[in-house]
């Protein structure tokens, strides 16, 4: 989180420059990333499941 | 004098630096703009499949395609982006004689995680990674797109997301990794030369969309008791021939993309631009090819067919069929071959047609079919040209051999995945819709919007 270097400052600055850089975090948000992806994939499909039932019972 | 000298020095060293930096901006700026060029593409297949749809699946044809963009990006991140690195050696997973291939180097550049993230995020030393993944990032969007107009009004939504996942970030991403990379096997062993995709982009999109249609089967009535076909009429050509030809216009976005531009430190030439693979090339080479098979295949197609969806259908096979050999080829035999191409696209896709497989935009023929036809060709006109940068003997040549082989390769990376997947999603009841919502439509089945909420007319033809 924040500023990723121990000076906040963009004084010789040459390489990443993200937050969270050299942490765990980027590969904490990418993982919450994918399970993002995951779940919307699963709950999109039950929605739509239930959407065709629905319509079947019409 | 050794004042001025110095002052002198200093000035030509200062010139260098601008240089290098402009340089590199142009690079960046390059491949930046091949990205909204190539999203172009995505705009041109939405218009296209929502034309091609009747109106009660205008939307629905919408989403999914909207929804395979979406999702491409985020999961070519994820693996798809590691997986053309990791693999281009084969499924060993070793480093090529490039020294850019193989799991240790993919995992240290390609990982949205630990170290490797620098090269995955905003980096003031990196003006390259994030254009170049975008850029691929596109070309596994084009790939989902092309299988996406294929399936329309009665494929389930989530069950074609995932079928594009598997396309876009994983089974093309193989063919790129061997055939379209200067360390992939198909390359340094069989000199396969694919410089515009035709085969690792075309083809296996339109073999994945072959292995899904052959699970999804044909819409109700399609087919009649005997066999034969029925047209099944999109509602709107106006709006499916506009998509074609903005299709087009984003395929130069697409092949801009499919060259490496010099001066920097990964390029192939300090002075020259190259091909993926870093054989020469120039972009005026690509303009005299491309607009040549644009036109050749609108005038093979207009000659057999005179309907306007076919003719802007024979563009897209136009450059298709040429696409391998765009960097090599003479303008002149661009336009013959494009101009087979147009022509043999419909009697091909009534051929396909009268077997049972509805495609519902003719995605296998065009993509796949023309695919292959331009792979192989190539291995016809250009056997013995360097596959590599290097002199025959020392690198692999273009050969007819190397290319069926690659065409074959290219056929079984999206056939195979695609039957399988579209055979699991079958058996789990996530393919097709139900019989009920398909009649009715899919729009007021499943979407909280309607296309045309004021309705549309009829066509003067169709109402006399």
């Amino acid at each position: 989180m924040g500023f990723p270097f121990e000076n906040a400052t963009w004084d010789g600055l040459d390489g990443a420059m993200f937050m969270g850089w050299g942490g765990i975090m980027p590969g904490v948000y990418t993982a919450i990333s994918v399970l993002i992806c995951v779940y919307v994939l699963w709950a999109g499909n039950r929605a739509e499941q239930q959407k065709y039932k629905a319509f079947e019972n019409k | 004098m050794e004042e001025q000298f110095a002052e002198l020095l200093a000035k030509v060293a200062q010139l260098e630096a601008n240089s290098a930096v402009t340089n590199t901006i142009f690079a960046e700026t390059y491949y930046f703009i091949s990205i909204p060029l190539m999203i172009i593409i995505h705009a041109g297949f939405l218009a296209y499949e929502m034309g091609a749809s009747r109106l009660k699946n205008t939307l629905s044809s919408g989403v999914k395609n909207i929804l395979a963009f979406a999702f491409m990006i985020p999961t070519f991140y994820f693996i798809g982006w590691w997986v053309y690195w990791a693999f281009p050696t084969g499924l060993t997973l070793s480093a090529g004689p490039n020294g850019i291939s193989g799991a240790e180097y993919a995992s240290s550049i390609a990982l949205g995680w630990g170290e490797s993230a620098q090269y995955m995020g905003p980096n003031i030393a990196d003006n390259a990674s994030g254009v170049f993944f975008g850029a691929f990032a596109l070309f596994a969007a084009t790939t989902a797109s092309i299988m996406s107009g294929a399936l329309i009004e009665r494929i389930q939504t989530v069950g074609f997301v995932i079928l594009a996942i598997v396309l876009g970030s994983f089974a093309w991403v193989i063919a790129a990794a061997w055939g379209w990379h200067a360390d992939g096997w198909l390359v340094t062993q069989w000199g396969v030369h694919d410089f515009g995709a035709a085969g690792l982009v075309h083809a296996v999109a339109g073999f994945f969309a072959l292995g899904v249609l052959i699970n999804l089967g044909p819409r109700i009535g399609k087919y009649n008791a005997d066999g034969s076909a029925n047209v099944i009429a999109g509602h709107n050509m106006p709006l499916t021939v506009i998509g074609l030809m903005l299709i087009i216009v984003g395929f130069f976005g697409f092949l801009m993309a499919c060259i490496i531009v010099p001066g920097e430190a990964w390029s192939w030439s300090s002075t020259t631009s190259a091909s993926i693979y870093g054989t020469p090339m120039t972009i005026s080479a690509l303009t005299f090819n491309t607009l040549m098979a644009i036109a050749g295949g609108i005038i093979g197609a207009w000659v057999v067919t005179k309907d306007p969806f076919w003719m802007m259908s024979g563009a897209l096979a136009g450059i298709i069929s040429t696409a391998s050999g765009l960097d090599i080829y003479f303008p002149g035999l661009t336009f013959i071959i494009a101009s087979s191409a147009g022509a043999l696209l419909m009697p091909l896709a009534s051929m396909v047609e009268r077997r049972g497989i509805d495609d519902a935009v003719g995605a296998f023929t065009v993509h796949g079919i023309i695919g292959l036809y331009g792979v192989i060709l190539l291995g016809v006109f250009g056997s013995g040209f360097p596959a590599a940068l290097g002199a025959a003997g020392e690198v692999a040549t273009i050969s007819l051999t190397g290319q069926i082989i690659g065409a074959i390769v290219f056929a079984l990376l999206g056939f195979v995945p695609g039957y399988v997947v579209s055979f699991i999603l079958k058996k789990v009841g996530m393919l097709r819709t139900p019989e009920s919502a398909e009649l009715a439509g899919l729009d007021p089945t499943k979407v909280p919007a309607q296309a045309y909420p004021e309705g549309i007319g009829a066509s003067a033809a169709a109402s006399s």
